[in-house]
């Protein structure tokens, strides 16, 4: 039981990291490289504030998602202007930089030692509702006005803002509504495993998000959610092959890219969800 | 579209159930579960404490078994990822109803495992030098976390007693990864050490383990003054550090850890670049017990074991010795007996567990001199403290 | 004096991301994507080059072009497996950057599985491992790797420039339809340039492999070539040598600068980085070269 309720937890915190992919990426267009460095902030900001100042949970994810949003916005205000390969290049760039302090605030963060001891607030109940609850808020965020200015944004821009669309602004919302979501998904990582070091937050990981994102299909929330729980629990699934499954991972990537570029689910969102945002947006 | 979303995800479940119907099986065999870097970035390391563990294990099992049962291995890939190793654990822990478990030759592997083992139950013996493996930041110990091989700090001790007493060596300089935590775990010991014996660290140069290229630190170095430098790094960079040293011109001592140890001089392109070099292993290979475990483990898998094999080899050693003192299969009494090893006879010495701080106590290290590429033996190292 | 070293030690750095950066450039000339899969590639590179010498024992000169070989080889596998098909169905870039970093990581893993990711090394192929100029000094592998490095690059710029396959490349890397339209067969011009790429990893491996010893996350240096080809303006091959070269004084500097050191490298990079990307977006060669390769 234990077991599938550690891989249900892991999956879960993926799910969060992985909406916040798709809002950026998938809604936005814009290609973070260096996203898990925001995970890093959530991460770090809730774990020292709760080992060094035992503060409880709850302010704890509060204070990781806004030190999130911060950096984001730090980031942002510079790198959303500039080409959107830049932007990729600026992330990356943000992401190593990160590693770097952490490395080097030894005294704080642990260093390269890590930091232990984080008091494991995160239960599988926890992490189950908040990934449901971040799935929802980027299934509204979609369906919303924002939503459909990024899609705009995305395509053309200069289409999007001769129609009045504010584009720095709407890439900027985009931007910090996803970092602030990989970094609840940071904060609920560090609660989970209690220990955090800088190394698994390194530019990769991000890279394998965006994978993710394009594995399910980047223009569907269902698909990378879907993606999210398979490529979750493929690695479990295929323990047994040990080594060679990273390799079996990335043909089957490798695959869905080439014969069928819009990800598994194309444009597919699930039916329940359109009708609620239907409702929704008669409502509003 | 929705036809293929349909298929992947059946596929998947069916995939999914087949690997949770293969746990279930049970006979009377005890099983011992096995978490390693496999394909990651230490999966040198990782391959060969499985296999160590794997020798362990086949020796026993012809030899009768443990009280008659049979030992079966449960071996897990983690990639060196703490969220993939909690995983494992709980699948061996849960699914396969492992005994104990033999663990990683990495910190960061075991401090994300402490916490869950301490709620879990099941003991792991590892040789993760981290003294925060094993004992808690209220100094009682992690109840199921074993270290078989000397800390960091027992470790740093030994290298830099031996730096001031044979070497006579009073100003040291340090070169050390600082994205490293077995790197950076060595230094301060280290450090301490020296500056309480009269000695001092006079520089301390870092690096990440994304550079390449030391010139730099290795002429700072040069131009310190240091007596001797203390390298506690990676087989790699060490590599590279000799073949940069000797370009730098760099020439006084150099006193490296286990990642010297043999096959190292084999990985350069001449091997008398590491002239000069003191190398500090857990045993020494004309020490009787370890000339038969040897011949076995190449009998076996056609390459030399490197030490990290034999520290597979003792791990299994140790849990099989806690089952037969227990005399059960409970991972909680195996847990306790593990606690109280004492004296077992292993390839890397004589084992004795503390029950304070679950730590080895009084092991020693054999240190050698690479003089023409050969590798010379000084005889173990033993700091008056540590008698 | 001890400067003077650390400039020459700078530029031995730079000469290795440039050879990395090179490849970087080239395709993104073309394709307009960063692609990621040539750290994989260099990775394969350099196994297969320690394999050559190995096996049949070869010197420096022919284990170079034996790997060059190999790695256009394989290069245009990759091109055929990864990109040829996207191309095809004129996907958004966004997918040869997905497709690219996969294909990395499955060439990483092909090698970790093969060579159990043990480490090797390549023989010693220089009888003296430096080369003193009065009182300073320099590698002997990276002297011979600045002057191959500078000698592909010249033969590069010549096969770019003086032949009528230089000029398909160039073509395309304006107007890929423009350039069909003029009767260019594209799907061979985009071949020899991977070719060409894989050439450049072929030799940038051997040099990775002999003067970092061999192991499986080698490629992890594929992203000081990525710095290096934006600093120098995406897609320009000259701008990319001069973005390697800077990036390898500049980190060869920092390293001496108390208070920095290698640790927080990373962040001086990425500030003068950021600000470089908003004073001059279009990269270094701007001002070095006029005409866009």
């Amino acid at each position: 039981m234990g077991y599938y309720l550690s891989v249900l937890t892991f999956t879960s915190i993926t799910v969060v990291a992985i909406t916040s992919i798709y809002v950026i990426t998938g809604l936005a267009g814009l290609f973070s490289l260096g996203q898990a460095a925001f995970m890093a902030v959530g991460a770090y900001t809730s774990g020292i504030l709760i080992t060094r100042l035992s503060m409880p949970f709850l302010p704890a994810v509060v204070f990781g998602i806004a030190a999130g949003m911060l950096a984001a916005f730090l980031v942002g205000i510079p790198t959303l202007k500039l080409r959107r390969d830049y932007i990729a290049l600026v992330t990356f760039g943000f992401g190593e930089a990160i590693i770097a302090i952490l490395n080097n605030t030894a005294n704080v963060t642990g260093g390269a030692m890590g930091l232990v001891g984080i008091t494991p607030y995160t239960t599988t109940p926890v992490a189950v509702g908040i990934a449901v609850l971040a799935v929802v808020l980027a299934r509204n965020f979609k369906y919303s006005r924002f939503g459909r200015q990024c899609i705009a944004v995305k395509n053309d821009e200069v289409a999007a803002a001769s129609m009045g669309v504010n584009v720095a602004g709407i890439k900027m919302m985009a931007f910090l509504f996803g970092s602030a979501l990989t970094a609840l998904a940071g904060t609920l990582y560090a609660s989970y495993t209690t220990y955090v070091e800088p190394g698994l937050f390194v530019w990769t990981l991000s890279a394998e998000w965006i994978i993710i994102v394009f594995f399910g299909g980047v223009n569907s929330l269902t698909g990378a959610v879907v993606a999210a729980v398979l490529l979750g629990t493929l690695p479990e699934i295929l323990r047994a092959t040990a080594e060679w499954r990273i390799a079996i991972y990335s043909v089957l990537v490798l695959l869905i890219i080439n014969f069928r570029p819009s990800g598994i689910f194309g444009e597919y969102e699930l039916p329940l969800w359109r009708s609620i945002a239907r409702r929704f947006r008669r409502a509003g | 579209m929705k036809k293929l979303a349909i298929i992947t995800i059946v596929l998947f479940a069916a995939a999914a159930m087949l690997v949770s119907a293969s746990g279930q099986r049970e006979d009377g065999a005890i099983r011992i579960g096995v978490i390693q870097d496999l394909s990651g970035p230490t999966s040198v390391w990782g391959n060969a404490v499985a296999r160590g563990a794997e020798l362990a294990v086949s020796e026993i099992n012809a030899a009768g078994g443990i009280d008659g049962r049979q030992v079966e291995l449960r071996t897990y890939d983690v990639r060196l990822s703490p969220q993939e190793a909690i995983t494992a654990y709980n699948r061996l822990v849960d699914q396969d109803r492992v005994t104990a478990i033999v663990g990683p030759p990495i910190s960061n592997i075991g401090l994300s495992l402490a916490p869950v083992a301490q709620a879990k139950g099941v003991p792991i013996v590892g040789s993760f030098i981290d003294p925060r493996v094993t004992v808690q930041p209220n100094g009682e110990p992690w109840t199921n976390m074993f270290l078989m091989q000397p800390s960091s700090v027992q470790y740093s001790e030994i290298i830099a007693d031996f730096a001031l007493t044979e070497l006579g060596a009073r100003n040291l300089a340090v070169m050390y990864d600082q994205t490293n935590a077995f790197s950076v775990s060595l230094v301060e010991p280290f450090r301490n050490y020296v500056n309480a014996h009269g000695g001092n660290v006079a520089l301390e140069v870092t690096y990440t383990s994304d550079d390449r290229d030391f010139r730099t630190q290795l002429s700072q170095i040069q131009r310190s003054g240091a007596d001797a430098v203390y390298l506690p790094i990676y087989i790699q960079e060490a590599v590279l550090t000799l073949q940069q040293a000797e370009q730098v011109g760099l020439d006084i001592p150099m006193i490296g850890g286990l990642d010297f140890a043999p096959p190292f001089t084999d990985l350069l392109p001449d091997p008398t670049l590491a002239d000069g070099i003191y190398v500090a292993n857990n045993y020494s290979d004309s020490e009787p017990q370890l000339v038969d475990v040897r011949a076995a483990y190449m009998d076996m898998f056609g390459e030399e074991p490197i030490n990290k094999a034999f520290k597979g080899y003792d791990k299994i050693l140790i849990i099989a010795d806690a089952i037969r003192r227990a005399g059960s299969t409970e991972p909680a009494a195996v847990s306790r007996a593990i606690a109280r090893t004492s004296n077992l006879r292993g390839t890397t010495g004589i084992l004795t567990i503390s029950p304070d701080n679950h730590q080895p106590v009084g092991l020693s290290m054999v240190m050698y001199q690479i003089i023409n590429g050969e590798y010379s033996e000084l005889g173990r190292h033993v700091p008056e403290s540590h008698r | 004096m001890y400067f003077l070293q650390q400039i020459l030690n700078g530029l031995s750095l730079g000469a290795v991301y440039s050879l990395i950066a090179v490849g970087f450039a080239l395709v993104f000339n073309i394709l307009k994507f960063s692609n990621f899969s040539q750290g994989g590639l260099i990775t394969v590179c350099a196994y297969i080059g320690f394999m050559i010498t190995r096996t049949f024992g070869l010197g420096l000169g022919a284990t170079l072009a034996l790997t060059a070989l190999a790695g256009g080889v394989i290069a245009l596998l990759v091109e055929r497996v990864a990109f040829r098909r996207l191309r095809r169905k004129n996907s958004p870039l966004i997918y040869y950057f997905v497709s690219s970093i996969t294909m990395g990581i499955l060439l990483e893993n092909l090698i970790t599985i093969y060579f159990s990711s043990n480490f090797y090394a390549f023989p010693r192929f220089f009888a003296r491992s430096t080369v003193r100029f009065g009182p300073f000094f320099m590698a002997t592998t990276d002297l011979a790797m600045l002057g191959i490095s500078l000698s592909s690059l010249l033969i590069l710029m010549i096969v770019l420039y003086r032949t009528t396959f230089g000029t398909a490349i160039r073509a395309l890397s304006m107007d890929m339809n423009a350039a069909r339209l003029m009767g260019i067969n594209v799907n061979f011009a985009i071949a020899g340039t991977f070719f060409l790429v894989g050439v450049f990893a072929g030799l940038g491996g051997v040099f990775l492999g002999i003067n970092y010893t061999l192991y499986p996350q080698l490629g992890k240096l594929i992203v000081k070539g990525f710095v290096a080809s934006v600093v120098g303006g995406l897609g320009n091959i000259l701008g990319a040598v001069v973005g390697a070269i800077l990036l390898g004084l500049l980190e060869v500097i920092l390293v001496g600068v108390p208070g920095i050191g290698s640790g927080l490298s990373p962040v001086v990079v990425f500030v003068i980085l950021l600000v470089f990307l908003i004073v001059r977006p279009q990269g270094i060669a701007g001002i070095i070269v006029k005409e866009k390769v």
